[in-house]
Parts: structure tokens; sequence; C-alpha cells
């Protein structure tokens, strides 16, 4: 299937008329337009490069012609292609033809076109003429070097910057706090101490009776009171909170019913007593 | 808390403060001095972990807020306490010095059990 086809291809291509390009020729001005250069283009044999300046413009013309017929093709597709072997960018032009086959293209380096590809100073783009058109054979003429002036340097792209790798992170951490001198410490847990020698002297002044603390409806209240001290007591020390909240559950009904008995034994006597 | 001594003063009281102490002294019940003097101390020990924290450092920063939020949290109960349980607060009047003591006593524990988890 694919050797028919191919096969098809060579057929058609073998009967294709050639297509030949006429009376070519480039005109250099220069930004007052005043004519700097103007020779034919030679397609057999390399020519000079095509050297533009800054505000120079180039204008190219030539006719695509059959010469068995002997007019002018109007062919399907028309394209200079500007091509950097250094950098390998390529920029493709389409060139308007008129059905004459007559073309005239002006390339102005005031106003380069978005196909041209970005140069160096010293590098020249190779310049062809591809075209092609159903009722002929495809042309490719190579067409002498063009040296252009450096283009400018990219635009920089407003985020640009944000697509550089960040520097490294150095964290800083304050320095550890340390422990006063021994003295100072020793000082002051004597002042924070003092405290309870007033709390004790003033209770020796006190003198408070609390004759029914022992007796057997109080001191269950007064013992579970101090088991919740001590439980939180031993949270500190080593207890997990778990734990705590496990056992405080438990010892929690216990003082309810501890407190409510006490405290109802208290107010039993305090208001007979009241009565 | 102390009776009003101002008006019935004489010119020769030595001083209102003086007297005001010594009314203090008299009229006050003994269980209720008992629990001022508990006050008092609570004042004062917050008062010198306070002075520690500022002069000295902050350092066991969890170890200060421990000690000086239960020297106040207690300060705190124990001030309602004396106010419910005081026969001369008329504000107070159905609550009954046990449901006072119940109340501190629940208090207290919830407080102690904050303080314990600060310690650290």
């Amino acid at each position: 299937m694919r050797c028919l086809f191919s096969l098809l291809l060579l057929a058609a291509s073998a009967r294709a008329a050639i297509l030949t390009l006429q009376s070519a020729r480039f005109i250099i001005t220069d930004a007052k337009g005043e004519q700097v250069r103007s020779e034919p283009i030679s397609t057999t044999h390399a020519a000079k490069p095509i050297e533009l300046g800054k505000s120079d413009t180039l204008k190219l013309t030539f006719q695509v012609f059959d010469k068995e017929e002997g007019q002018g093709v109007q062919p399907h597709q028309t394209f200079l292609r500007f091509y950097d072997e250094v950098s390998g960018e390529e920029g493709l032009q389409p060139v308007r033809v008129a059905s004459n086959g007559k073309a005239k293209f002006e390339l102005n380096l005031a106003k380069p076109p978005l196909s041209l590809p970005p140069t160096k100073a010293d590098t020249p783009l190779k310049l062809s003429l591809i075209i092609g058109a159903p009722s002929h054979s495809p042309l490719t003429v190579k067409l002498p070097d063009l040296l252009l002036p450096a283009s400018q340097a990219p635009p920089v792209h407003p985020d640009e910057a944000s697509f550089h790798p960040l520097p490294e992170i150095h964290h800083t951490f304050r320095p550890d706090q340390k422990l006063p001198p021994r003295p100072i410490s020793a000082v002051f847990t004597a002042v924070v101490l003092a405290p309870w020698v007033v709390l004790l002297g003033l209770w020796s002044q006190v003198s408070i009776r609390v004759p029914y603390i022992f007796s057997p409806s109080i001191l269950p209240f007064i013992a579970t009171l101090g088991a919740f001290e001590g439980l939180l007591f031993a949270y500190w020390v080593d207890l997990k909170l778990g734990q705590v909240l496990f056992y405080g559950a438990g010892l929690s009904l216990a003082t309810i019913f501890t407190g409510k008995n006490a405290l109802a034994a208290i107010g039993s006597r305090r208001t007979g007593k009241g009565n | 808390m102390a009776p009003k001594t101002t008006p019935s003063t004489p010119k020769s009281a030595p001083s209102p403060v003086a007297s005001l102490w010594k009314a203090y002294n008299d009229e006050t019940p003994d269980r209720l001095k008992f629990v001022d003097s508990f006050l008092v101390f609570l004042m004062l020990s917050g008062i010198t972990q306070f002075l520690y924290c500022i002069l000295v450092t902050s350092f066991p920063f969890n170890a200060f807020l421990a000690g000086f939020s239960s020297t106040v949290g207690q300060f705190v109960l124990t001030a309602s306490l004396r106010s419910q349980v005081n026969p001369t607060t008329k504000d107070f009047k159905d609550v009954s010095p046990e449901r006072a003591f119940a109340d501190f006593a629940l208090g207290s524990i919830v407080l102690h059990f904050f303080v314990f988890n600060f310690l650290g």
C-alpha cells in the first residue's frame, strides 16, 4: 500500500512542471530612502552577504515563472526562511505573490517582523525562499546570507526574579536562657518562702477551734480533698493526663458523697445550734 | 468588713488607721481572721514571685505562670469564700456557709488542676 502511494507521488513529481525565479534582485535603502546597494540575485553561485544597518530597509523583488509555459505563476505558498545556523533559531515569513507571479518583500529593520529570529552581530542568517504550488514541483532557492545588526536583549519578564532559587534560609535562634547564679536563687527562694512564716505566725495568733474535724462524718471529706491534692501532685510527678482524669472521676464521686454528708452534718449542727 | 469608725471617733483618738485596726481586731470573728491571714499570705506570696520575675528572670516561665496564677486564683476563691461566709454581709444571706465551702473546694481543685498542668 505504502509502496503504491510513494509510486504515485513519484509519478506526480515526474510529471510536474518546474518553477524558476526570474529577475530577482534586492535593494538596500537607508533611513532617508536613499539607495545604498542594488544587485540582482544570482541563484547559481554564492553571493556576498547582504549587510543591513540599523535603520536600513531591504527590498526583495522576484517573479515566479514557469519556463515551459512562458508565464508567471502564482504559487499557493511562498515563504522566506531566516535560519541562524549557530543558535538553530529560524523564522518563516509568508510573502504575497501577485497573480502574474511578481512579488515584492520589504524588510524594514526599524520595524522588524515578528518572524525574524534574534540575531548576533557576527553570525549571518541563512536566507532561503520556499515556493510550493500543487501544479509544480516544489522549489527552494538559496538567497545570499543576511548580516543584520545584533537584536536587542529580550526584555526581562516582571516575574523573572521569582523563577530562581531563593537564598538558603538560615534560622537564628535565641540563645538558651540561663538560670541566675545560685546565691541569688537562694535569696529569692528564702524571700518567696517567707510568707509561709507570716501565715503560720498569723494563724498562731488566731485561736480557732475545729472540734468536729475528726468526727466520722467530716473526716472522710477532708481525706478525699487531701487525696485530690495528692492526685494532682502525682500528676505533676509522673502521671499522664488520661490517668489523672480517670482517677479523678472516681475520686470526685467519692468526694461528692463525703462532702454532702459532711456539709449536711455541719449544717444541721449549725442550724441546731442557732435554734 | 470593718465597721464605720469615722463618725464615732473622738478627737483624742490616735489615728483613723489605728482605730480601724483596733476595731478589726475586736469585732472580727476568729474564723474570718483565719481566712484573712491566708489572704495576706497569698498576697505576699504573689508579690514576691512577681518581684522575682521582674528583677531576676522569668526563665522557667511556666513555673512563674503556675505559681503566680495559683496565688491570684486562690486569692479570688478565698476572698469570695470569705464574703459568703461573713455573717455581716447582707448580699449572701441565702447562701449557706456549707454551700460556700463546697464551691470553694470545687473551685480550688479545678484551679490546682490547671496550675499543676502549667508546672510542667
